[in-house]
């Protein structure tokens, strides 16, 4: 069976589940930033394939977009995570919960 | 062969991305996930995107994840105990089980659709560098503009949050 549009969508939405699942169950705030980048990843895979599908290259100009966003929020995120180590000596999201108390 | 390869990058690039969630510490994770976007790259060029291919491994492969990895350096040091993680078998299978749900539910409904076939690429729509940036400094010139005012705001966000309290010109 030729390779088409459903085999990258099924790649791009399984690459979705993993990052969620791995947001969903991990309790490392770093490995939880990592998920969220595979998402993204999941996500690029279908701009990139449905650009290929019209033979518009309008799709590849979002994934740089997207790229740039992902730049922002791994940088914005790790600075947040550095300030909590800081402050808290921990990046375990379950001992974060001073807001609940 | 695009049928091997596809196979071959899509595979790599899913089980490296379970080696991601799923590893104990966070530099291995790190390391897999530089695996799981080279293999996300091959998958763009064989999407006729050699551009984003290449982009890929730059920005994702080669800066994002040298952030990642010093930040895991910097943090995990000697100081950082074990990663105290209450990984229950339930919650796991609790959230498990809908996400496998939602991709058999997924897997199911594309297949019936009828969007299976490429148009054929034909070389004029293959997205080189010199062709996204044609589409990118004309039609998204002020996307482009937009996403890279976000940048500098990152920069200097991070830049803000970084440094020590004393320092911040408003204390």
């Amino acid at each position: 069976m030729a390779i088409g549009l459903t085999h990258y969508l099924i790649l791009a939405a399984a690459m979705f589940l993993v990052g969620m699942v791995g947001v969903a169950t991990r309790r490392n705030s770093l490995i939880m930033l990592m998920s969220i980048e595979i998402m993204l990843c999941g996500v690029n895979v279908v701009f990139a394939a449905y650009s290929r599908v019209h033979g518009d290259l309008s799709g590849h100009v979002f994934v740089l977009m997207n790229f740039a966003v992902a730049a922002a929020e791994a940088a914005i995120g790790l600075a947040i995570l550095v300030e909590i180590y800081r402050l808290r000596r921990t990046v375990n999201v379950d001992e974060l919960k001073t807001l609940m108390e | 062969m695009e049928t091997f390869l596809f196979y071959l990058f899509a595979g790599l690039m899913l089980g490296s991305a379970v080696m991601t969630i799923s590893s104990r510490s966070a530099v291995s994770a790190a390391v897999w996930l530089i695996f799981s976007f080279v293999n996300a790259a091959g998958v763009f060029a064989l999407l006729a995107a050699p551009f984003l291919a290449i982009l890929q491994i730059l920005i994702y492969a080669g800066a994002i994840m040298v952030l990642f990895l010093f930040v895991i350096m910097m943090l995990q040091g000697p100081v950082l105990p074990a990663e105290r993680e209450r990984r229950s078998l339930w919650k796991i299978l609790l959230l498990g089980a809908p996400a496998a749900a939602i991709a058999v539910t997924l897997i199911s409904w594309l297949s019936q659709s009828g969007l299976t076939a490429f148009a054929v690429a034909a070389p004029e729509t293959a997205g080189t560098a010199e062709r996204v940036a044609e589409l990118l400094l004309n039609r998204y010139l002020l996307a482009f503009e937009l996403i890279s005012i976000v940048l500098l705001v990152a920069i200097i966000g991070a830049l803000a949050l970084g440094r020590k309290e004393e320092d911040l010109p408003w204390q």
